[in-house]
């Protein structure tokens, strides 16, 4: 497995200029002089034991990306986003998808959109009327760009989603912690729309060579168009079709495409009902795989931080001695 | 058959009496006794009060019935005297009234002091203050409709016990699955290097225009940063009703009507006034003639159909009814003029 030909090349996890400064990881971190080390203790991807603190400047404003279509990306702008409002972070998402709108959908307020961007900016309604509030966590807010059957004039198209992330910063409830736009699959005038007013990008792709294709082609667009802290969530893996190699593995997709790792989603058949309920996969109850790796995404997201360690392999439970009588 | 078996009782324990049951006896009273779950077996019941009991089975055995059954309850008065004899507790409450008293007392002190306790566990629940159940309590929330919007439950998300990770942080376990944990081998080299790979490969500039395909370029406009728009795009149109700079108002604007429902709401207002300026004037130079024009049709057949019977009324020498409207709709004509 490719992967584990990567690991003989553990000096690159203690390379400083890779790892996002964070004073919670300043004594974990030591230099090692040793030709082969032996491998540093691999830090927790997982951290559930406080609140996240939030990097950069307010508002930060997030595309969600692929280049490809149907690799995630309303599914993840949808559960990272109510990843973040959980979190405590004020979030409004905006659905840039001009003619295949579906993040409301998969939120459950399709019936709650009565206008959108295309209405305020022809003066029918203003812009805190266009705003959709989740009833389930209040301070995460849906924002469609039009109607499914509306065109969005492009003649100020980006000019339109700069003008809202101002209007968004000027608020009476105060300035929003996180926006994200889901950005429409390919590269046309919707991509460069979307893209206008992000400062950072998340790129979501799956392990097989089409979807890497172009998010490799979408990742030199956002760099040319001056977004440089692109990051990629590697979605729907599947590790017993890795342990086969019959699919590439995320230290493969990383390979391929040099970017750092927000977060690595299993394949799960809750995505599925989730979106078909209404239901974000994050609020599931029993928490799902898929939903647990979406929350840990919103988690690095706040604090600008990348994975330090994947899940490569799945082992099989070791068990107890006990557990021939259910111990 | 039924089996043999006797049941006696201890002389010591009642004195002089004793019972026995035995199946091959065959004594008038009859008692039905269950035994085990479904089987019924017939016994007889003997009340006797010797103590040898094979000279009394003798005896019994040979008596009549009549003798037996008087046996039988003379044993049974004796044994019901014995019984009264004894006093019991309740016999001896019931003779002192005080006591009776003190028994009831006893019973209501204890109801009570269990529900003072209860309701004085109970109300620290209520007490919360801006808790739903002080809401509903306070008339502020309707019980009825906590269902609706009932809150999400993973809403921890600083606790899951779903995730464990091993003490050497070497493996994690999620949802009930074992991952091993590989270190990220990407280096800051690595990613210059393939930023690079794409400045090389994508050219790009960002598009500053969009046209219409066949609209000509403008001169101060650089060709690479113009996006082409089909003309039939589906999403897209390069075509705008409102300017940017109202665009960018109506984006920005915070109160207040917004822009197009008050100049849709002026505009009808407008138009409103100019109808009553038209109404006005019409009215003005209405000719009653031609109002008739205006009305509807079957009334105006009706009208006719009136005319008509009047004037062959009046031509046989009959005043014809006319309908009240009528002379309402020409005193109104005459008004008007």
């Amino acid at each position: 497995m490719t992967s584990m030909q990567l690991l003989t090349e553990p000096s690159s996890l203690c390379s400083s200029n890779f790892i996002p400064f964070n004073p919670l990881y300043k004594n974990l971190i030591k230099p090692t002089t040793k030709p082969y080390p032996k491998l540093s203790p691999i830090r927790s991807v997982l951290q559930y034991n406080r609140k996240p603190e939030l990097a950069g400047d307010t508002p930060r404003v997030v595309v969600i990306t692929s280049g490809k279509g149907g690799v995630g990306k309303t599914t993840t702008t949808a559960n990272v986003g109510l990843s973040l409002a959980r979190l405590g972070f004020s979030v409004v998402a905006i659905d840039a998808d001009v003619g295949l709108r579906n993040l409301d959908l998969l939120l459950g307020l399709e019936n709650r959109v009565n206008y959108t961007v295309v209405e305020v900016l022809n003066g029918d309604c203003r812009l805190d009327q266009a705003l959709v509030r989740d009833k389930r966590w209040s301070n995460f807010e849906l924002l469609c760009i039009s109607k499914p059957r509306s065109k969005l004039p492009l003649g100020f198209g980006g000019k339109a989603l700069v003008w809202l992330v101002d209007a968004l910063k000027d608020r009476q409830e105060g300035c929003p912690d996180f926006i994200l736009i889901d950005c429409p699959a390919g590269i046309d005038a919707g991509f460069i729309t979307a893209i206008t007013p992000a400062n950072e990008a998340v790129l979501v792709t799956t392990p097989d060579i089409t979807a890497l294709r172009d998010a490799d082609r979408v990742t030199g667009l956002l760099e040319c168009d001056g977004i440089r802290d692109i990051k990629m969530i590697v979605n729907r893996v599947r590790t017993d079709l890795i342990r086969g190699e019959d699919m590439m593995s995320v230290l493969d997709v990383q390979e391929m495409l040099g970017l750092s790792l927000l977060g690595v989603i299993p394949e799960d058949s809750e995505v599925i009902r989730s979106t078909n309920r209404g239901f974000p996969l994050v609020l599931n109850k029993p928490p799902t795989l898929a939903g647990l790796a979406f929350e840990q995404a919103a988690w690095r997201l706040v604090e600008q931080d990348s994975m330090k360690a994947v899940m490569v392999e799945e082992e099989p439970k070791k068990r107890g001695f006990f557990s021939f009588f259910g111990g | 058959m039924a089996s043999f078996w006797t049941l006696q009782l201890h002389p010591t324990s009642i004195p002089h009496q004793a019972f026995e049951v035995r199946p091959q006896l065959g004594f008038t009273k009859r008692y039905r006794i269950l035994k085990g779950k479904n089987k019924r077996k017939d016994f007889l019941l003997k009340a006797s009060s010797s103590e040898d009991n094979q000279i009394k089975d003798e005896t019994i055995i040979s008596k009549t019935k009549n003798n037996a059954t008087r046996v039988l309850q003379n044993q049974v008065s004796r044994l019901q005297e014995t019984i009264v004899s004894l006093p019991p507790i309740i016999f001896s409450i019931k003779r002192s009234p005080h006591s009776k008293f003190a028994l009831g007392f006893c019973i209501a002190a204890t109801v009570l002091i269990v529900a003072v306790r209860a309701y004085v566990a109970r109300k620290p629940k209520y007490q919360r203050q801006g808790s739903v159940a002080d809401l509903v309590r306070r008339g502020q929330l309707n019980s009825d409709r906590r269902g609706i919007s009932k809150t999400p439950m993973y809403d921890d998300p600083f606790n899951n016990p779903l995730v464990k990770i091993s003490k050497n942080n070497s493996s994690v376990e999620m949802c009930g699955k074992v991952y091993r944990l590989a270190p990220v081998t990407l280096t800051r080299e690595e990613q210059n290097i393939h930023q690079k790979r794409r400045s090389r490969a994508y050219q790009w500039k960002r598009p500053t225009i969009f046209l219409k395909e066949g609209d000509p370029v403008p001169a101060d406009v650089d060709p690479d940063t113009v996006r082409w728009i089909p003309a039939n795009h589906p999403f897209a149109t390069t075509i705008s009703d409102i300017t940017e700079d109202l665009a960018q108002n109506n984006v920005y604007q915070k109160h207040g009507v917004p822009f197009r429902i008050q100049a849709e709401h002026e505009a009808l207002q407008k138009k409103l006034e100019a109808l009553q300026g038209d109404q006005k004037f019409n009215n003005l130079v209405i000719d009653p003639g031609t109002a008739r024009n205006f009305e509807r049709p079957f009334k105006s057949n009706m009208k006719l159909d009136d005319q008509q019977q009047g004037e062959h009324n009046s031509a046989n020498g009959q005043t014809g009814l006319r309908p009240e409207s009528q002379p309402n709709s020409a005193s109104e004509e005459k008004q008007t003029q």
